[in-house]
């Protein structure tokens, strides 16, 4: 077991790798944001096609101004819309995720795989339902602006555990939020641009960085 | 070069010590079976090597139950910390010959 004569090299680039595998969930697929973005950009424009029917020539600008019960009655969709954004998304990302961890051989549902989908999930979670409340509380305009500063702030939060692009990707989505905060009557576009473009951007920086 | 390859520290010559310190040095707090999978080993091979490293003072070890099942946690020590820098400082300097 003893080596009498170590080779300093290998030695290090051996620790190297291990503290990076053993503290960052690296089978994160480029791909899986390439996906994601196109299926918000799909959800975007389905609301924004829905919204127009709904309110003629107004569209997102009518539901800024709509009355309590109004909102009430367009919650549903709105929510049906949501949780079909993220459900077909996930489902996107975990193929390609899932994918790239078998190929690199790599556990997918390892100790680190689940402390990065807590940390994503705690500030998710509770943002989702902030936005909720603030929707049925009437003040719409700050749904959107919401949506992407706990988003970005749970990607933040996650990117200690994984490549340094999700760090990277939440300022970019958290720099979004609060200029959309600024603009009330273009929420719409800003979602399409921090969950659509902003997935497809850096998933392809990803994408060309490990997996080319 | 032959003087400094003896101040290698013994407690890190073997791969599977050296990769548990590896392991505690990037995580403050690691399960058993986590870094049995981070360094794909078997339980038997672990435990001797993670004995070791306790033995030398580089490890701490707390043990919980959580509900009834046993769950075992591992840390590295201040000392633990130190010797695993000093030695990565030897390889280094052994590098620059």
């Amino acid at each position: 077991m003893a080596q009498p004569t170590p080779d300093p090299l290998a030695q290090l680039t051996e620790i190297r790798a291990i503290m990076e595998r053993s503290s960052r969930f690296i089978s994160l697929s480029g791909l899986a944001g390439v996906g994601a973005g196109l299926v918000a950009l799909a959800g975007a424009g389905f609301g924004h096609w829905y919204l127009n029917r709904l309110y003629p020539y107004a569209g997102y600008l009518g539901l800024l101004e709509s009355s309590a019960a109004e909102r009430r009655a367009v919650l549903p969709f709105l929510l049906l819309l949501a949780a079909g954004i993220v459900v077909v998304a996930l489902l996107v990302a975990t193929f390609f995720t899932v994918r790239r961890a078998r190929r690199n051989g790599q556990p997918l549902w390892s100790a680190l795989g689940r402390r990065l989908a807590v940390s994503l999930a705690i500030p998710l979670v509770s943002g989702g339902l902030f936005c909720i409340a603030l929707y049925l509380d009437g003040a719409v305009a700050l749904v959107v602006p919401g949506m992407l500063l706990f988003y970005g702030l749970a990607l933040l939060n996650a990117s200690k555990y994984t490549l340094d692009e999700i760090r990277w990707l939440g300022l970019t989505v958290i720099g979004l939020g609060l200029v959309a905060m600024l603009i009330p009557g273009l929420g719409l576009l800003f979602f399409a641009l921090g969950f659509g473009l902003g997935h497809i951007g850096y998933g392809l920086l990803m994408y060309n960085r490990y997996e080319r | 070069m032959k003087h400094l390859i003896h101040t290698l520290n013994k407690a890190f010559d073997n791969r599977v010590r050296l990769g548990v310190m590896a392991v505690l040095m990037a995580n403050e707090v690691v399960s058993f079976t986590e870094l049995k999978e981070a360094l794909d080993l078997t339980d038997g091979n672990l435990a001797s090597h993670v004995a070791a490293l306790e033995k030398a003072g580089y490890v701490s070890v707390s043990k919980q139950f959580v509900g009834k099942k046993p769950n075992t946690t591992y840390s590295a020590s201040k000392e633990g910390k130190t010797a695993f820098q000093e030695h990565l400082a030897t390889l280094e300097k052994l590098l620059r010959g």
